[in-house]
């Protein structure tokens, strides 16, 4: 037996008897199939419930001012909007099966560019319209109690500004430094591939 | 019985060992595994026949694997244990926790290679696998079974 063989021996002796069975795996791969992708789902799901609640209210509800029906408009625009985003991008990675390295890389690439567009320009549209139509929807609800007025403005104003300034570009650092590792990974692969 | 259940039965342990070789780490490879067969159960419907089943489970296995962040960050780039002349008695887990030492000081690519050789696969079989010719993949085997044999042979003198 060549040394070779040993090691072959060796190796074959590692102890495989902790794995689940095939019955646990069917029921462990039903539970997180989607697990990775559950959070996008989620997101999809609430959106679309806020924009028919949104709708539901606007429809059942009689209001005296335009302004709440703009506001009410431009918040489930802005719930379309993000579903529609985040389905396009779950449409992505349903298709990612048994990729080469290469494609891998093209669609880490697409992803760091569908990224960068989000922040700059979908994600823009999404919090401008959600803002806007949220100041428009309140204003008719508490516009008779000026102390109410003030303090709803200035904790709407303020909630946007810590999600603008703070969530929003901590979020996108963190995404990208993701990104970048693992495109930095699959360069380094790719490279010992060629 | 299903065919995901004939399928996971006859490449489980098979996968795990190449994600233990891949990864060093038991805890890991189980979870790699998991994924792969999370995978292969999602796009067995849609699985052409176009490669062999068997390769095309190991390329989802090693694809899980290479592109895993989470063991780079956990698993730095390994050294020849060479404190293991402490060892008085070598057990049969022992000369394996070497060998898993050993393809650690691998880069990924020849981890992954090694790992499917280790495992019987036929050399076109790892080619296809892994994406590289198939002379390509004969000449890296040699060159890793020659430095494994080196570090064998060293640790076996130790």
């Amino acid at each position: 037996m060549n040394e070779f063989d040993q090691l072959r021996t060796l190796w074959q002796t590692a102890d495989t008897s902790a794995l689940p069975d095939s019955q646990a795996m069917l029921r462990l791969v039903r539970k997180f199939r989607n697990q990775k992708l559950q959070k996008k789902w989620l997101v999809i799901g609430l959106a679309v419930l806020f924009s028919l609640l949104i709708t539901a209210v606007l429809c059942l509800v009689h209001f005296q001012l335009p302004g709440t029906y703009i506001g009410g408009a431009l918040m489930t625009l802005s719930g379309i909007l993000l579903a529609i985003t985040n389905l396009r991008s779950l449409k992505r990675f349903y298709r990612l099966n048994d990729y080469s390295n290469a494609e891998f890389l093209a669609f880490i690439e697409q992803t760091r560019r569908n990224q960068v567009r989000y922040y700059q320009k979908t994600m823009v549209w999404i919090v401008a319209l959600a803002s806007i139509g949220w100041f428009l929807y309140l204003y008719e609800t508490v516009a008779p109690y000026p102390e109410w007025l003030a303090g709803t403005y200035c904790f709407a104003f303020a909630y946007i500004c810590v999600l603008w300034f703070i969530v929003r570009p901590r979020a996108f650092r963190r995404d990208a430094r993701k990104l970048d590792a693992l495109r930095q990974k699959i360069e380094n692969i790719s490279k010992q591939l060629t | 019985m299903t065919d995901f259940e004939d399928i996971y039965q006859q490449y489980s342990p098979q996968i795990y060992r190449v994600c233990l070789g891949y990864t060093n780490d038991a805890e890991q490879a189980k979870d790699l595994m998991q994924e792969t067969f999370i995978s292969v159960w999602k796009n067995l419907a849609g699985f052409r026949q176009e490669a062999q089943l068997g390769t095309w489970i190991f390329r989802i296995a090693t694809n899980h694997c290479l592109r895993a962040l989470e063991i780079v960050r956990r698993m730095p780039p390994a050294e020849m244990p060479l404190h293991l002349a402490d060892v008085p008695e070598e057990s049969p887990e022992e000369k394996l926790s070497w060998l898993y030492r050993a393809i650690a000081t691998l880069n990924e690519t020849d981890r992954i290679i090694i790992s499917l050789e280790l495992e019987g696969l036929p050399q076109a079989e790892i080619a296809a696998v892994v994406g590289l010719s198939q002379g390509n993949i004969r000449v890296k085997i040699h060159r890793i079974k020659e430095k494994l044999a080196k570090q064998l042979k060293m640790y076996e003198r130790i």
